[in-house]
C-alpha cells in the first residue's frame, strides 16, 4: 500500500507573488538573518525591560494580604482572582454548572479543535490573514460587546411588576405564573435554556452576518468566533473586576470600596 | 581586545568552559547558537520577521521569562513559607516584616504571576490572528492550550497559599463551582479540597501541586512546545496562496 506523504512545512522561499513591488516586499520579509545578534538582542532587551518594569512595580505596589482566613466571616463581595471573574460574572446569570463547568469546557475543547476545522494553509503568517480579517475582527468585537453589555444590563435592571426582584429569570417566572408550571420548568428555562439560547445565538448570528456581508471563508469565520471569545473574556472580566461591588451589584469602580470582611 | 579581556578568555580554564571566540563573524555567530545550551533552542538563522517585534511581540519568550522569574522568586519564598493552616499566614507576615528583600520577592512573585497569565493569553491571541495554528502547526496549538490550562492552574493554586481572607474565599468560590460539575460534582470537590471542607489537607494538596507537580508538568510540556516549534519549520512565514503540492523534502525545511 502506498503511504500518504505526511504534511510538511511549506517552502521557505519567497511565495509566488505577482507584482514586482510585492516580490520585493516579500523578499525583504523573508530575508534570513543570523540569530546572534539579531534575535538574541531583541530577546535580551525584552527580558530586561520587563524585569525592570516588574521590579519597579514590586517596589511601589504591595501584593495584597487580607486578614487571616476566617470561615465564619464571609467577605462581600467574595471574588476569585481576576482571570476567573469573567466566569464568576456568568455565574450571576445562569445555572452554576453551565457557567462554571460546561462553558469553560466547551471553550477549551473548541480552542483545541480549531486547527482541525480551519485546515487551509493560506493566510498563515499574515496578521488577520489580510485586510478583510481586520475588518471582521473589529466588527466582531463591537458586535459581541454591545450584545453582552445589553444582556448584562437587562438581567441587572429589568423590573418585575409587583415585586422587588429584577432580572430576566424573575421576569420569566412572573410571565409564566398564570400557567402554574412546576418550579423545575421555570428553573430550567431561566437557568439553562435562555442563557444557552443567547450564548448560541450571538456567535451564530455573527457567523451568518460575516458570511453574508464579507463572503467569509472558514478562516474568516474562525476569526469572527475567536474574536467573540476574546471580546467576551475582556467584557465579562472588566465588568466582574471593576463594576461589581457589594452584593455583586453593578456599580461604578469608585463606589466599590473595600470588601466587607477583609 | 583589551589585555584584561585576553587574560580572562585565553587560558585553559576559560577555554574548557566556553570554546568559541566572541561572535563577530558569521562562523562564530553560528557556533555561539549551536554550542550554547540555552541558545541552541534557536535555529542559527531566522527569517527577518521573527526578529520584528510587531510579528510575535516576543510574547512566547516573555511567557517563559515570567516562568523563570517565578521559579527564582518562588524558591526564595519556599525558604520561609510554612504550609500549615496555623502558620502559613504568619509566615507571610513574618516574611514581609523581617526578611531582607522578603516583601520585594513576594511582590515580584505576585506581579510576575499576573503578567504570565496575561502574556500567555496574548501569545495565544497573536498565534491565532497570524494564523500560525494552521498545518503543520496544529498539534503545537493543542499543546499550547494545555499550557494555558497549566498556567491558570499554577496561578490559582498559588492564590490559596497565603491563607488570608482573599485566598480562602476565592477558593470557596472555586470549590462551589467545582461542586456543580454535572454528575461527579461531589467527587471533584472532594478531590480539590482533600476532604469536605477547606482545611489542612486542602492547603498541603494545593501547595504540593503549586511548588512541584504543576511547575514540573509545565517544564515538560513547554520543552515539547519549543521542540515542536523547531520541528514544524520554525516560526510561521506567510503563505499567500494554496501551495499544497509544493512540498520540500523534510530534511531541507527542517535543517533550520
Ligand atoms: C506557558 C505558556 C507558553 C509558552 C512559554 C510559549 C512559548 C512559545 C514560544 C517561545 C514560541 C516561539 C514564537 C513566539 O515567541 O511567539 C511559541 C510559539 C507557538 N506557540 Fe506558544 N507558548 C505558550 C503557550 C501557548 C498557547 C496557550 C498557545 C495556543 C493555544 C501556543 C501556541 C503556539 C504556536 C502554534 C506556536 C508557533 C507559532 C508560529 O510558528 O508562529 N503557545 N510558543
Amino acid at each position: 500500500m502506498e503511504m500518504k506523504e505526511p504534511l510538511r512545512p511549506l517552502r521557505k522561499g519567497a511565495p509566488r507573488a505577482r507584482s514586482a513591488a510585492a516580490v520585493a516586499a516579500v523578499e525583504r520579509r523573508e530575508e534570513r538573518v543570523h540569530t546572534w545578534p539579531h534575535l538574541v538582542s531583541v530577546e535580551l532587551m525584552a527580558a530586561l525591560i520587563f524585569l525592570v518594569l516588574l521590579s519597579l512595580m514590586s517596589v511601589v505596589v504591595k501584593a495584597p494580604l487580607g486578614s487571616l482566613a476566617n470561615p465564619e466571616v464571609t467577605p462581600d463581595p467574595a471574588k476569585a482572582p481576576w482571570y476567573f471573574l469573567g466566569l464568576q460574572e456568568l455565574l450571576l446569570h445562569m445555572n452554576p454548572s453551565l457557567a462554571g463547568v460546561i462553558v469553560p469546557t466547551v471553550v477549551l475543547v473548541g480552542l483545541a479543535a480549531l486547527p482541525y476545522i480551519d485546515r487551509r494553509r493560506k493566510g498563515t503568517g499574515i496578521w488577520f490573514s489580510g485586510p478583510k480579517g481586520k475588518a471582521i475582527t473589529a466588527f466582531a468585537a463591537f458586535y459581541t460587546a454591545v450584545w453582552e453589555l445589553a444582556l448584562i444590563f437587562l438581567d441587572e435592571w429589568l423590573p418585575v411588576p409587583g415585586s422587588e426582584a429584577r432580572g430576566v429569570a424573575p421576569y420569566l417566572e412572573y410571565l409564566l405564573r398564570p400557567l402554574d408550571l412546576p418550579p423545575v420548568v421555570i428553573d430550567v428555562l431561566g437557568g439553562w435554556l435562555v442563557p444557552i439560547f443567547f450564548m448560541t445565538f450571538i456567535p451564530f448570528s455573527l457567523a451568518v452576518i460575516v458570511r453574508r456581508h464579507w463572503k467569509a471563508d472558514t478562516r474568516e469565520v474562525a476569526i469572527a468566533l475567536y474574536t467573540f471569545f476574546v471580546a467576551s473574556f475582556v467584557v465579562l472580566t472588566i465588568i466582574g473586576t471593576a463594576f461589581r461591588g457589594y452584593g455583586m451589584q453593578l456599580m461604578w469602580p469608585w463606589e466599590i470600596g473595600r470588601p466587607i470582611g477583609f | 581586545m583589551s589585555r584584561l579581556g585576553k587574560w580572562i578568555t585565553q587560558n585553559r580554564v576559560y577555554r574548557s568552559i566556553y570554546r568559541n571566540s566572541y561572535p563577530t563573524d558569521d562562523r562564530n555567530r553560528v557556533l555561539v547558537i549551536l554550542n550554547s545550551l540555552a541558545l541552541h533552542l534557536h535555529p542559527t538563522r531566522v527569517p527577518k520577521r521573527a526578529t520584528d517585534v510587531s510579528y510575535t511581540w516576543g510574547l512566547g519568550g516573555l511567557s517563559i521569562f515570567m516562568f523563570v522569574i517565578l521559579t527564582i522568586t518562588g524558591i526564595f519564598l519556599m525558604f520561609y513559607y510554612i504550609p500549615s493552616v496555623d502558620q502559613a499566614y504568619w509566615s507571610i507576615v513574618e516574611l514581609e516584616r523581617n526578611v531582607t528583600m522578603g516583601s520585594f520577592m513576594r511582590n515580584l512573585h505576585r506581579w510576575a504571576a499576573h503578567a504570565m497569565v496575561i502574556f500567555v493569553f496574548l501569545h495565544m491571541t497573536r498565534v491565532f490572528y497570524t494564523g500560525s495554528y494552521k498545518p503543520p502547526r496544529e498539534f503545537n496549538w493543542v499543546v499550547g492550550v494545555a499550557l494555558l490550562v497549566l498556567t491558570f492552574l499554577l496561578s490559582f493554586t498559588g492564590y490559596l497559599l497565603p491563607w488570608d481572607q482573599l485566598a480562602y474565599w476565592a477558593i470557596t468560590v472555586g470549590a462551589n463551582i467545582a461542586k456543580s460539575t454535572p454528575f461527579i460534582g461531589k467527587q471533584v470537590e472532594f478531590a480539590l479540597l482533600g476532604g469536605y471542607e477547606i482545611a489542612q489537607p486542602t492547603l498541603i494538596r494545593w501547595y504540593t501541586l503549586h511548588v512541584i507537580f504543576l511547575p514540573m508538568a509545565l517544564i515538560v510540556v513547554v520543552s515539547f512546545h519549543f521542540w515542536r516549534v523547531r520541528k514544524d519549520g520554525n516560526i510561521s512565514t506567510p503563505v499567500y496562496e494554496d501551495e499544497e503540492d509544493e512540498v520540500e523534502p523534510i530534511s531541507r525545511t527542517q535543517a533550520g
